[in-house]
């Protein structure tokens, strides 16, 4: 008899150990007690530390991860790294367990598209201690349902070694967001942790928690709407079908290279009302607000306004909320590869079109623009990008110049009145038309110290803006 | 922080009204001395104070707002000169107080937001059957005024009829510009106003900034709220010449070229210009007749038909705006250029000046208030073109709101059809009213295009 049907058919056991009574022996894993459970599975927890640095200081930051397997790679969320900062502002990765103020070097691997999830890997030395979080995969248990108990881990800050402490609740709701996603009564851990259920299996890991609507009253205010976010514990968790089989998604190079593209912009989902005037019966559509210029959909005839019904043949499926539909397609567009056909069905005045488009490898985005800053005048400028063209509602021809991009305050750029963002389009008067000739231009200004000022056109919200920095 | 208009709320100014009256006795200035000219005394019988109630479509219905400004009589006509942002295209009603305390109806004869002026129009007949009287002002010079002369305001600040404050004129060349200004509208491009420590406060708008022997040389019109008596008053020069338009034909037409000005205050050197010389030209709007003519930012303007302009402080924008505005509508006017070492002769062809506030409405049955997108705003906001309403507001529990629109969006389509005026948008909506159908509405939100169905 295979395990999860001796799960089924014992839910009396499993009420006794609500109540804390210990099970007789052969069950073993079941019959361990939760410090137990506790003790051997902090050992997949870690916190990673490292700093972004920018102009003018470094930021230390700090997140809890997973161990993924027995080569040390540990995984972190994607907010734990801002996404326009370049990979190599980011410096100095620790590795620390729990209960301990010993750090390990660790490296940054990247960080998967699909997922969100950013890869770094601890060194060799300490991968003897760290149990990678799949030891805890108990092939035939079924997915928690509403109800359950489950629980995880929550770790401490730096100052208190990373001490880990434990939490747990039971399952209030699962829902697809697109991903199965659990939301539990309370908070059951630090986000990035891996959830156990009341065996110790693995059942999934921590998102970062949902903002919660509170009332606010004082003295002042009556019941002033706020919402909160625990940053530090979540409740709500990835089931674990939604991330064991993407913990092979290691980076192949630290951009996270490639990054497949399909190039339309705004996908608007129809709420169930205009689904049915659309006569879409229980299903989603997603109306596209532009296609890009030169993208993929473009080049397979993808237009503005056009109403995607399905995928592959495949109708889109109806979520709630509406607009998670946009980002079941995100990630249908994230799991394949540049070079990928992916069928779009859209609704076009009236008439149903199948579109295939071949996937592309998405433009450099922010995180890999060349850049530099000129601490003399007080600012950096980063190439101009084909977002930048995008977001400005220029075409693709009209790229030229480069982009203010840190603007340090009270330096001569900023009394200049240069701010984050503009286009530098001129530099004393001549057209800046490539990023090579933007920082010749300022580099040869800033080597200058003669130079009592210089002037450049700006653009911001398509008003341009002739802009004078005084240097002396 | 730009000064702000200052006609007043009833609720307001009650509240505020006690709180000044129970500080008076501690705060009364000291007597100016000698009795006030007889100019000064017959200028009192010419100023009035007006009460105007108007509609607005915010609340995605009609509704009517309230608002208490002052006037000054110009003519034995009737005529009443006032603030834009006292007596606009908006009002429903407009009652005028007259020194006497009888309330007369007036209309609307014209109004020119760009200058913030408003003409308006006692029912003479009224008058006459009431056995009323009136005095018109007399205007002075106010170009030749001079910063320290001694300035009066006369109005009706926070409804308090007839009270006069005194002060000096503290600038007499004063400029801003702010593009929404006057209830939205564009104000201050095309004339520098006078600045004066004369108490103004709000419902002072429309009332006229006299001189010791009550000649009318400014409309005062708006404050910083906060500073000391910082106030701003249209010069009377720049009032007569819009009265005499608005009399003529009810409106101010200007050219638009599409040229954003800016300071050349410093910049003489990099451009390598002789002192007092061009206008720096900052931006130029995307479609505009000068953008079609290859003007750039970065530019500098020497000469409009030949006539050189100079455009080194900020006072010195407007008249050059002023110049430009004042040719006639799709005329060629020759444009003298300096790009780089260049110097480049441009024609470019002039078209009417429009507003970036289009014309608003209520749908009420839709529980939508919107405004027609003008050719200004989608420049403004990057557009396409002008095709489509904004919404100004929805109503709770109307098809609108319950459909998900929201105030800012802008509707582009409904049924398919593109929304390219108002009135294809009336009659979609006659047709909901005599049969409520389901209706498919189009609207972009932040370039995001939605989908929506207003249902009866």
């Amino acid at each position: 008899m295979s395990r999860a049907s001796v799960f089924r058919l014992l839910p009396a056991f499993r009420r006794l150990r609500v109540a804390g009574v210990v099970l007789a022996a052969g069950l073993s894993l079941r019959a361990a007690d939760l410090p137990d459970l506790l003790a051997e599975r902090v050992r997949s927890c870690v916190t990673v530390e490292f700093l972004t640095e920018n102009e003018l200081d470094r930021q230390p930051v700090a997140v809890p991860g997973v161990c993924i397997d027995a080569q040390g790679t540990i995984i972190l969320p994607a907010s734990a790294i801002d996404s326009r900062i370049p990979v190599s502002r980011l410096k100095d990765f620790k590795v620390y367990r729990p209960n301990s103020s010993v750090p390990y070097a660790a490296v940054y691997l990247g960080q998967d598209a699909l997922t969100g999830w950013h890869f770094v890997r601890a060194e060799e030395k300490l991968r003897p201690d760290l149990v990678p979080v799949t030891a805890w995969v108990r092939p035939g248990t079924p997915a928690p349902r509403l109800a359950e108990e489950v629980w995880s881990i929550g770790l401490r800050g730096k100052d208190e070694d990373f001490r880990p402490y434990f939490l747990m609740s039971r399952i209030a709701l699962i829902e697809p967001l697109p991903q199965m996603t659990a939301v539990a009564a309370s908070e059951i851990g630090s986000p990035s942790l891996p959830v156990f259920n009341r065996d110790g299996a693995f059942v999934g890991l921590n998102l970062n928690s949902f903002g919660q609507n509170f009332l606010l009253f004082s003295r002042q205010e009556r019941g002033a709407s706020v919402v909160l976010v625990n940053v530090e514990e979540s409740s709500v968790f990835l089931l674990a079908d939604e991330v064991l089989p993407y913990l092979g998604r290691i980076p192949r190079n630290v951009a996270g290279r490639p990054l497949s593209w399909l190039g339309v912009f705004g996908l608007e989902p129809v709420d169930p009302d205009v689904a049915r005037f659309l006569q879409l019966e229980n299903q989603s559509a997603l109306v596209v607000s532009e296609a890009l210029e030169g993208s993929p959909a473009e080049r397979a005839g993808v237009q503005a306004r056009d109403i995607i019904v399905a995928l592959d043949g495949r109708p889109l499926p109806r979520f709630k909320p509406d607009q998670v539909v946009a980002t079941y397609v995100e990630r249908m567009v994230a799991a394949r590869r540049p070079g990928d056909e992916l069928a779009l069905t859209v609704l076009r005045g009236g008439r149903r079109l199948d579109l295939k488009v071949t996937l592309g490898d998405e433009p450099r985005i922010i995180r890999e623009a060349d850049r530099r800053y000129f601490e003399r005048l007080g600012f950096t400028v980063r190439e101009f990008l084909y977002g930048d063209a995008v977001v400005r509602r220029v075409k693709q021809a009209a790229r030229a110049g480069v982009i203010v991009e840190f603007v340090k305050s009270n330096s001569p750029a900023a009394v200049g009145g240069l701010e984050m963002d503009d286009w530098i389009r001129e530099i004393d008067g001549r057209e800046t038309r490539t990023y090579a000739e933007a920082i010749g231009a300022l580099a040869a200004i800033e080597a200058d110290q003669n130079r009592t000022e210089f002037v450049v056109l700006t653009s911001r919200g398509g008003e341009t803006a002739v802009r004078r920095v005084k240097l002396k | 922080m730009k000064p702000a208009t200052l006609n007043e709320s009833r609720a307001r100014s009650i509240i505020r009204a006690a709180a000044v009256l129970v500080l008076a006795p501690w705060l009364a200035p000291a007597p100016a001395g000698a009795a006030m000219s007889s100019g000064f005394n017959r200028l009192l019988e010419a100023v009035v104070r007006i009460d105007v109630r108007e509609v607005t479509f915010e609340a995605g219905a009609r509704r009517f707002v309230a608002g208490v400004g002052s006037g000054v009589i110009l003519s034995r006509e009737g005529l009443v000169l006032t603030n834009a942002h006292v007596a606009s295209p908006h009002a429903v009603e407009i009652s005028i107080t007259l020194p006497s305390l009888e309330r007369v109806d007036a209309q609307l004869v014209g109004w020119d937001h760009w200058t913030d002026l408003a003409l308006i129009r006692l029912n003479l007949d009224e008058v006459r059957r009431r056995g009323l009287t009136f005095q018109p002002a007399t205007f002075g010079d106010s170009d030749a005024l001079y910063a320290g002369q001694t300035v009066y305001a006369v109005g009706t600040p926070y409804g308090l009829t007839r009270t006069v404050t005194r002060g000096i004129i503290s600038n007499n060349r004063r400029y801003f510009e702010d593009n929404e200004g006057v209830r939205g509208y564009e104000t201050g491009a095309f004339n520098t106003w006078l600045q004066t420590d004369a108490a103004i406060n709000p419902g002072n708008s429309g009332g006229p900034l006299v001189t010791e022997d009550g000649r009318v040389v400014g409309i005062n019109s708006r404050g910083f709220f906060g500073a000391d008596n910082l106030g701003f008053a249209i010069p009377s020069n720049t009032a007569r010449r819009i009265v005499d338009g608005l009399v003529e034909h009810g409106s101010i037409t200007r050219s638009y070229i599409g040229l954003v000005p800016g300071t050349l205050q410093d910049l003489e050197h990099f451009y390598a210009l002789a002192l007092n010389t061009g206008l720096l030209i900052n931006s130029v709007d995307p479609g505009s007749p000068a953008a079609r003519a290859g003007l750039r930012g970065g530019d500098i303007l020497l000469a409009v038909n030949g006539h050189k302009v100079d455009g080194r402080f900020p006072e010195q924008l407007p008249p050059i705006q002023n110049m430009i505005a004042s040719l006639p509508v799709a005329s060629t006017v020759r444009l003298t250029l300096k790009r780089g070492s260049q110097t480049l002769e441009v024609p470019v062809v002039t078209e009417k000046l429009e507003s970036r506030v289009g014309e608003e409405w209520a749908f009420e049955k839709w529980g939508l208030g919107v405004r027609k997108v003008s050719r200004a705003y989608a420049r403004e906001n990057q557009l396409d073109d002008d095709t489509g309403v904004i919404v100004l507001g929805v109503q709770a529990g109307y098809p609108a709101r319950v459909a998900g629109l929201a105030a800012g969006d802008i509707v582009t389509k409904i049924n398919q059809q593109p929304i390219t005026d108002l009135a294809m948008l009336k009659a979609a909506y006659e047709r909901f009213a005599a049969k409520p159908e389901t209706v498919l509405v189009e609207a972009l939100r932040d370039r995001r295009i939605s989908l929506y169905v207003l249902k009866p």
